[in-house]
């Protein structure tokens, strides 16, 4: 007997991101299907695998994810340009040293670390603040004016910052990441602030905020689910490409740090360490999450050759 | 213990208090009412009043300012003596008595279309005389009589009515009077008098709102009301809502006690103004129906409500039977009747049944929804076919409460208000044309409207950073926005609306909205599924409906689908006090509603957050907006 395949029509689709300049530009998004279902609709573009680098050393790194930096830690030039030959598509620079608890970086100086790695790689950039609201909001404007005409991301913009951060990208041409705590209310209503002041939707980039696996994932996954669906549906306030910060929260995870001393069960801790990453970004691929900022480049390599896979038509 | 003299100026009342006690008892027990809106947590900050003289132990709370601390103010529930004391209670902290808007067309209005055929009622019978072939006996004869006029087949007679029976069906004949009061079941022979000259009898019908109390006075032979009136809930010491209310009666010692004798007080003190007004003698007040949610009815009746507010929400009972004014406590006729009307559950009770009632939403193949735009939120939606309800707990916030300049629909209350969008000035209009003194629901909700189309306040309610204006400015509680100045104001204060009070306002409207779309969701069903909308509650006669749309408190639906009904509690509470047969409807009516648990499940939880934003996260659903 002869199946039918069931295909769903979409009335709409996620919007498509530009981000960086001419020949080293990518698009993100653009999806008018739910994720890897090829037959139903388009995935015109790859899913973004980004590394992470910190303006200062970070603490309480396990060894096996300082390794792969050994040397460039303290450069954070350098430490991108080790991120570029990772193969990152794109470098998130998250500007740490900014924290009032840490050395309270001025706006000015974090610009111009930020425009230093800019200059030095040929990737386009995400540029992270240290996540005190306020102090983001005056480094993020600076960042945003130093790194005018590179089109990078911005973030995060919250409740509390959004309209400075918003009102800086809006000038210099940036994209905002627009988080909102794990509510699908509360991130459309952010888009609809940051709409509301002029900033155009494609500069849109919305992250849900998510845990690791293990560590509340579930909740993350439904909410980008609705997200998509709504999308797809023809929700303009939601069809945003979604952020993942995933290297963030697994390697918080006691999975990702603890020795196979302490936990025999558990196995090698630098096996499932990298599997606790890879994981947690593939889980939120299928929840339609296109950019993943990771912190291993061996995670990154797995990524690189399942999403290959996945991005394989499977239509009909 | 230590004892103490205090005495209250300016009205000289005195009371004699041990040390434990605080001012804020201390008043209620000088019968003085001192608004108590957090019931004594000290953290309202309503409760102010100045020590003139004497020793006293105080807690600060950081609710008074310098200069009031300077001029000897207290929070009178954070204040215990510890000598004599004289102490002033400023009008500002006082419940005023007259706060209770009362609907004039229901004075004189015939309730029902049907005939009248009340839970009480005098009848006239001629009992046939007793002989030697017909030698039954006296009560036998009596019902017997009652039963061919009046077809009741199941009657009841008091030992206290049977004791002088002999003389008083022989005095004049045969002829006598009897009084039947109906009962749920069955129909007492409450009273039996010679002869056919009868006094005139009547009922209550009476509303026990948490925070105000209205009671009607109905001539139960004509079905009319003759007097109304209505005052403050005393309750309101003890706490503004339900919640805090329950606590006191379930934490503090004599707790019960203390509300329980509040709402009597209350319903007590209006019952001997009517009476004496209209010149009639409490002795022949006969039945009182009583409509209240269900907390007010376990409080009133001295049932512990302790569970009513604990998970699973249990109230002690929803269908309280009739019980004797004597036994309630009400200053009526001793052996009259209080019915209280059905309530369906923790949070949704006999007032709200009354209400739906009323309006025949059981009646009607219209989809109809019932709101009541107060603390508890209640609703109602449903036809003929199916009905639901639930309480969405608005909060005190469109009655005044938790608003700093917030007040009810009383004299000087701004009650219109336009914000004029480029010179970000007002227009406005007060209750009675008094000087303003404060903003109450109505005009709260126009103010947001105002507010967020000339930019003032974005769709979360934050203050727009880059106004310049003297109109905002900062406050105490952050940024606000000066509705009246103190030179133009009835009480000599700024008139402002903070970023807090306007969060609180979105949260209330949220709640009022999300409950909506919950009950909609559970049914699977469209917001343009409603064809009528009724709005009851004490929520201010003027409310614009467009204005209330534009916040997206009320569903984007055509006026007409609108119709405001007042106070429809104790409008039910009349039908049921002239109608056997809206008093057996009242009971099926609650028994069918299906009540809603809006804790359970993330349906609510999401709506609610949705909501949170002018008018809605989902723009869809006010079309009549995004033009
Ligand atoms: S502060 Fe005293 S009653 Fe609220």
């Amino acid at each position: 007997m002869a199946v039918n395949i069931v295909k769903d029509s979409y009335k709409s689709k996620v919007v498509e991101i530009t981000v960086g300049t001419e020949a080293n530009a990518i698009k993100i998004g653009g999806d008018s299907t739910l994720p890897f279902l090829h037959f139903e609709g388009e995935m015109p573009n790859k899913q973004v695998l980004c590394l992470e680098v910190f303006d200062m050393v970070p603490e309480g790194w396990p060894e096996n994810l300082t390794a792969a930096y050994e040397g460039v830690m303290s450069d954070p030039v350098a430490w991108a340009k080790k991120c570029v030959e990772y193969g990152a598509d794109m470098v998130a620079l998250r500007l740490m040293s900014a924290h009032p608890d840490n050395s309270d970086t001025s706006p000015e100086d974090a610009a111009k670390t930020a425009k230093a790695v800019a200059d030095a790689i040929s990737v386009p950039m995400i540029v992270v603040g240290c996540g005190v609201e306020e102090k983001d909001a005056k480094v993020l404007e600076a960042v945003a004016e130093a790194l005018a005409g590179k089109t990078c991301i911005l973030g995060n913009a919250t409740n509390e910052n959004f309209k400075s951060i918003t009102g800086a990208c809006m000038v210099y041409g940036h994209s905002v990441v627009s988080q909102s705590p794990l509510d699908i209310n509360l991130a459309k209503q952010m888009n609809i602030l940051m709409t509301e002041m002029g900033l155009p939707n494609e500069r849109i980039v919305m992250d849900p905020l998510s845990g690791a696996v293990g560590y509340g994932i579930e909740y993350a996954y439904s909410i980008m689910e609705r997200a998509r669906l709504g999308a797809l549906m023809g929700d303009k306030m939601l069809g945003n490409p979604v952020i993942a910060y995933v290297g963030q929260e697994t390697w918080k995870a006691k999975e990702s740090k603890a020795s196979v001393e302490e936990f025999p069960e558990w196995g090698e801790q630098a096996k499932r360490s990298i599997l606790w990453e890879v994981v947690t970004a593939c889980t939120l691929a299928q929840a339609g999450a296109a950019i993943f900022v990771l912190r291993h480049p061996e995670s990154l390599k797995q990524l690189r050759v399942h999403f290959a896979k996945m991005m394989e038509s499977n239509a009909y | 213990m230590q004892k103490f003299n205090i005495s209250f100026l300016p009205d000289k009342k005195k009371v004699f208090i041990t040390e434990e006690v605080n001012l804020l008892q201390a008043a209620a027990e000088a019968g003085i009412l001192v608004k108590g809106s957090c019931g004594g947590d000290g953290t309202c900050g309503r409760c102010k009043v100045i020590i003139k003289e004497g020793n006293y132990t105080t807690k600060q709370t950081g609710k008074l300012t310098k200069e009031q601390l300077a001029g000897g103010y207290v929070l009178a529930c954070q204040t215990t003596a510890e000598s004599d004391l004289v102490v002033e209670v400023p009008e500002a902290s006082r419940l005023s008595e007259h706060q209770v808007l009362l609907e004039e067309e229901t004075v004189g209005e015939a309730v029902s279309q049907t005939s009248v055929d009340p839970l009480f009622k005098k009848i006239k019978v001629e009992l046939p005389e007793p002989s030697l072939t017909d030698s039954m006996d006296d009560i036998e004869r009596l019902k017997m009589a009652v039963r061919k006029e009046t077809g009741i087949e199941n009657l009841r007679v008091s030992l206290n009515t049977v004791s002088n029976i002999p003389g008083i069906l022989r005095k004049e004949k045969w002829k006598v009077t009897v009084s039947l009061a109906d009962v749920l079941g069955y129909t007492e022979i409450a009273a039996v008098e010679s002869g056919w000259d009868y006094q005139k009898y009547y009922g209550l019908a009476i509303d026990i709102g948490t925070t105000t109390i209205v009671v009607n006075l109905v001539d139960l032979e004509s079905g009319q009301t003759i007097a109304q009136k209505g005052s403050y809930n005393q309750q309101a010491v003890y706490g503004d809502d339900i919640i805090s209310r329950i606590v006191h009666a379930t934490e503090e010692k004599n707790g019960m006690e203390d509300l329980r004798n509040a709402v009597l007080k209350s319903l007590n003190e209006l019952i001997s103004q009517l009476a004496s007004e209209n010149h009639i003698d409490i002795n022949v007040i006969n039945y009182a129906v009583c409509a209240g949610n269900t907390t007010m009815v376990h409080l009133f009746l001295g049932i512990d409500p302790k569970y009513i507010r604990l998970e699973p929400y249990t109230p002690a009972i929803n269908i309280p039977e009739p019980i004797r004014a004597e036994e309630v406590g009400l200053q009526i006729c001793k052996t009259a009747w209080v019915y209280c009307i059905p309530g369906i559950a923790s949070y949704v009770g006999g007032d709200i049944t009354s209400g739906a009632q009323v309006i025949g939403i059981d009646k009607t193949e219209k989809v109809t929804l019932f709101i009541d735009v107060g603390t508890n939120g209640e609703m109602v939606l449903g036809n003929q076919d199916w009905l639901m309800a639930c309480a969405c707990s608005a909060g005190p916030a469109f009655e005044g409460g938790g608003i700093k300049c917030g007040m009810r629909a009383m004299r000087g209350a701004i009650e219109r208000l336009d914000v004029i969008s480029d010179t970000l000035d007002v227009e406005y209009s007060t209750v009675g044309g008094a000087k303003p003194v404060g903003v109450c629901g109505s005009g709260l909700i126009d103010c947001i409207a105002g507010m967020h189309k000339a930019g003032i306040i974005d769709r979360t309610g934050q203050f727009s950073s880059n106004l310049t204006n003297q109109r905002i400015r900062n406050g105490d509680d952050g940024p606000e926005y000066v509705i009246v100045s103190k030179e133009n104001s009835g009480n000599g204060q700024d008139i402002a609306l903070s970023e807090v009070d306007i969060k609180n306002l979105i949260r209330s409207k949220g709640a009022v909205f999300a409950g909506i779309r919950t009950m909609l969701r559970k049914m699977d069903l469209p917001i343009e599924i409603i064809e009528e909308i009724i709005i009851a509650g004490g929520f201010g006669r003027h409310i614009s409906i467009k204005d209330a749309i534009s916040i997206g408190l009320l569903p984007d639906a055509e006026f007409e689908k609108y119709k405001y009904i007042g106070n429809s509690s104790v409008k039910g509470a009349k039908m049921v006090l002239l109608s056997k047969t809206a008093r057996d409807e009242a009971v099926q009516l609650a028994t069918k509603m299906t009540y809603l648990e809006l804790s359970i499940g993330n349906d609510f939880m999401d709506e609610y957050v949705s909501a949170l934003f002018i008018p809605h996260t989902d723009m869809t659903l006010f079309p009549s907006l995004s033009e």
